[in-house]
């Protein structure tokens, strides 16, 4: 017998658009915690027939599962792709199916080898997992903002001025005052102890200004670099390579007090800053 | 010398050359690498030494052979007879040695199970061995790759899989599985090599819901690395992985053994002879499965019967492997959970780093502070070389977790890593070689002519001497996701590396003179 699911309304009819959105106005209730806030709804309404579904599942299981879960709500390294935003957006595979033949070397995820029907098929079971997700009322595998709120708000702030030494390089004068606006729950959390989980591109770059042999300097933005060689975007946007034993460099990382501060963080400090932040609106 | 040399190669290679006896590992020739380990101690050292500190910058590709597939390499290749033996999960490639040609393929049929990663095959007499993403174990014919049986080993819709490189000891073809995602006992087995029929089997852990088990209703402890043995004493050395329910703890109360441990084994009858659990209580996925390094040295000024781990929880520990007892316990990289060591040198968990519902940062990360990439131990200088991380991540349980598989969430933070020396008599580390941020996937071989070959966290390929960490050779191949091997073939040596999904030798440009070897 076949079968067709559709995928989306259910959601889609559950919550209101405002849910999904930035918090602010028009959003939820003044006081409401953020962890209210659902994971992003499919966008369009899309159905598949349950052979391939399942089909899908098989495929999905044997390559995809251990990273992100059988039921693709996460698994041992991967995200819970029932809460993606790119899954929320994709209608029938035009994002997840690039992605897929892709990768995302950068974030661990490989480049797939796999036939068109097979690309489709795990679409439709990722679609089905996170229509059956939304009507479980999800929960599983997950942090939710308000589990984070455990901290001391004012405690946060005297260590982000303080001992933390936060307030060396962030003040409240420019976007930084409304940072618990923009970001919440887990994705704050991420951002606060490592800029760059979240988003390589968006952090604050690192810096490298190169000294060549013959005594010329380059200053770029870091693109890559190991023992060997030291790898810069120029203000052109060329991209410039030097060998590392050839030349004088520095690199200015903004986020070096970040990855030390880590060892330095107890949990209650990590858990009031974040507070701190979160008050930050 | 020579003369006899050459005649027991005419023999063989007339009457035996094809089928290898299991009496090989016991003391594995120069020109094979015939287990995972090279052979049972898991040192992963070569007493080859035509490649030196002073003539590696020299080396150049021999060969490189292409798997034209997207699966990361993460296997041991295997060299016997001349034909190295590689896999990832569903493939297995015969290729002749001397010419890189491919002699022949296997490729099990689809399945359902996870294509996570291969450790690598095993042989004995004219069959090599392939363990499966469902969870068999498929025995073929070493001449042309033709099956000659494929059982189950484990039921695979229960959850298990398998990506384990099979330990042969005399008739018993010793393997792990994997299974993290469900509540499933620990299994280890031990088939007839020649029939598949299953001699024994070890349990780590009781099947869930087991009334008054000592593992305090832990599952899990899966052996998924393959082990080590001691043919004086006839035990295996196996590493267990984490209890399952993963992240919560408070379902599983107690220490959970034996999860996370170092247990030995007697590999005639499966029974344990005794066990050390290097995380008692884990509740962040550190399976102790690295290598138990089996090393016969002196420790504190007596001869000693030793077994190293460089454990995933950031711990090296020392045991003397008779009887478990341990001997040192220290750490290797950033480690933040522990209150101390415990009267038995065991770690003793921080309760307040256990996963909490707003979560708690966490060195080493889950990744860990080292994981399945092998370490290698150099007896010359007395040091274990690892590659480590120090990292950082955030653990989170609540009970709408629940108390089945994961459990729980985890998430990466930040780590960096380093290539480290470590002195197995003091746990001290002699030296430390940065390989960048993030997490290296290459595992180490170390040389008697003092070469540590490895790779670092971005796409490089390294040789360190082995005293001081010096880089003395590097190759940009991408990143290396395998443990390197090495052999000696027509009077060459040979390195080989996996880097993405192609395995490169590497060797001298051309073999060494007399002149060479007295310099």
């Amino acid at each position: 017998m076949h079968r067709s699911q559709v995928i989306g309304l259910a959601a889609l009819i559950l919550a209101t658009p405002s849910a999904y959105g930035q918090a602010g106005p028009g959003g939820r209730a003044a006081g409401q915690s953020p962890a209210a806030k659902r994971p992003p709804a499919t966008k369009h309404a899309q159905s598949y027939s349950a052979a391939q579904i399942q089909a899908g599942e098989s495929r999905f299981v044997s390559q995809c599962g251990f990273c992100h879960g059988r039921d693709a709500q996460g698994g041992e390294s991967g995200p819970d792709l029932t809460r993606s935003p790119l899954v929320a957006e994709d209608m029938r595979g035009n994002k997840l199916g690039p992605l897929i033949l892709s990768g995302r070397p950068a974030a661990g995820m490989p480049a797939f080898s796999l036939s068109s029907t097979d690309v489709a098929a795990i679409v439709a079971f990722i679609h089905d997992a996170k229509s059956k997700a939304e009507s479980a009322g999800g929960g599983r595998r997950t942090v939710d903002a308000e589990d984070l709120l455990t901290g001391n708000a004012e405690a946060g702030k005297q260590y982000f001025n303080g001992a933390g030494g936060c307030a060396k390089c962030h003040s409240l004068d420019g976007s930084f005052a409304t940072v618990g606006a923009r970001f919440q729950g887990l994705a704050l959390l991420q951002r606060m102890l490592y800029p760059r989980i979240r988003d390589r591109r968006a952090a604050a770059p690192q810096v490298v200004k190169v000294t060549t042999a013959a005594g010329s300097t380059v200053t770029g933005t870091l693109a890559y670099r190991d023992e060997f060689t030291i790898s810069l975007v120029d203000a052109d946007g060329w991209t410039r390579t030097f060998p590392a034993a050839s030349i004088k460099f520095e690199v200015d990382d903004p986020l070096l007090a970040h990855s030390e501060q880590l060892g330095r963080y107890t949990d209650q400090d990590m858990h009031d800053v974040f507070a701190y932040l979160q008050s930050l609106k | 010398m020579m003369i006899r040399f050459v005649s027991l190669a005419l023999l063989c290679g007339a009457a035996c050359a094809q089928s290898v006896d299991p009496g090989l590992l016991l003391k594995p020739p120069s020109d094979s690498w015939p287990t995972y380990h090279g052979d049972y101690s898991g040192q992963r050292h070569t007493s080859l030494t035509q490649i030196t500190p002073a003539n590696v910058h020299q080396i150049t590709l021999a060969w490189a052979f292409q798997t034209n597939q997207t699966q990361q390499i993460k296997a041991s290749p295997i060299l016997v007879n001349g034909v190295i033996y590689l896999t990832t999960p569903d493939n297995i490639w015969a290729i002749d040695a001397r010419t890189a040609r491919q002699l022949w393929k296997y490729t099990y049929p689809m399945n359902e199970g996870f294509h996570i990663g291969h450790r690598g095959a095993a042989v004995y007499r004219d069959s090599v061995f392939l363990t499966t993403p469902d969870a068999h174990l498929v025995a073929l014919n070493a001449r042309d790759g033709a099956v000659k049986w494929n059982i189950a080993m484990v039921d695979s819709k229960r959850g298990y899989w398998s990506t384990n490189a099979p330990l042969l000891i005399r008739n018993h073809l010793i393997v792990g599985v994997s299974g993290d995602f469900d509540n499933l006992p620990g299994v280890l087995k031990s088939f007839d090599p020649t029939t598949g029929e299953v001699q024994w089997t070890f349990n780590s852990t009781p099947p869930a819901g087991t009334p008054g088990s000592i593992s305090g209703g832990a599952t899990g402890g899966q052996m998924w690395i393959t082990g080590t043995y001691d043919p004086e004493l006839n035990l295996l050395y196996v590493g267990t992985g984490n209890p399952t329910p993963v992240l919560n703890g408070d379902a599983r109360k107690g220490d959970n053994p034996w999860t996370c441990s170092i247990v030995a084994v007697n590999p005639d009858t499966g029974k344990l002879a005794w066990g050390f659990q290097p995380s008692p209580h884990d509740t962040h996925d550190w399976d102790a499965v690295e290598v138990p390094v089996l090393v016969d040295a002196s420790f504190q000024g007596a001869p000693r019967k030793l077994l190293l781990q460089t454990s995933r929880n950031g711990h090296f520990f020392v045991l003397d492997r008779t009887d478990g007892k341990n001997l040192l316990t220290t750490t290797f990289a950033a480690v933040n959970w522990t209150k101390g060591i415990d009267a038995q040198g065991r770690p003793i968990p921080n309760p307040d780093k256990e996963p909490r519902r707003d979560g708690r940062l966490v060195a080493p990360n889950e990744t860990g502070a080292t994981n399945y990439r092998s370490p290698s131990f150099d007896p010359t200088t007395g040091l274990l070389v690892v590659s480590a991380a120090d990292g950082y991540g955030l653990y989170f349980f609540k009970q709408d977790h629940g108390a089945y598989g994961w459990a729980g969430a985890d998430y990466d933070v930040w780590s960096r890593s380093a290539i480290r020396a470590i002195d197995y008599q003091t746990g001290k580390i002699r030296w430390s070689h940065e390989i960048g941020e993030g997490t290296g996937a290459a595992g180490v071989l170390t040389t008697a002519s003092g070469v540590t070959f490895t790779g670092d966290a971005a796409g490089n390929a390294l040789a360190l001497r082995t005293t001081d960490g010096t880089t003395l050779w590097h190759a940009t191949l991408g990143r290396m996701g395998n443990s390197p091997i090495a052999y000696e073939l027509d009077g060459r040596q040979y390195i080989l590396m996996a880097a993405g999904s192609s395995l490169y030798a590497w060797t001298l440009p051309s073999p060494p003179t007399a002149a060479d070897s007295r310099n």
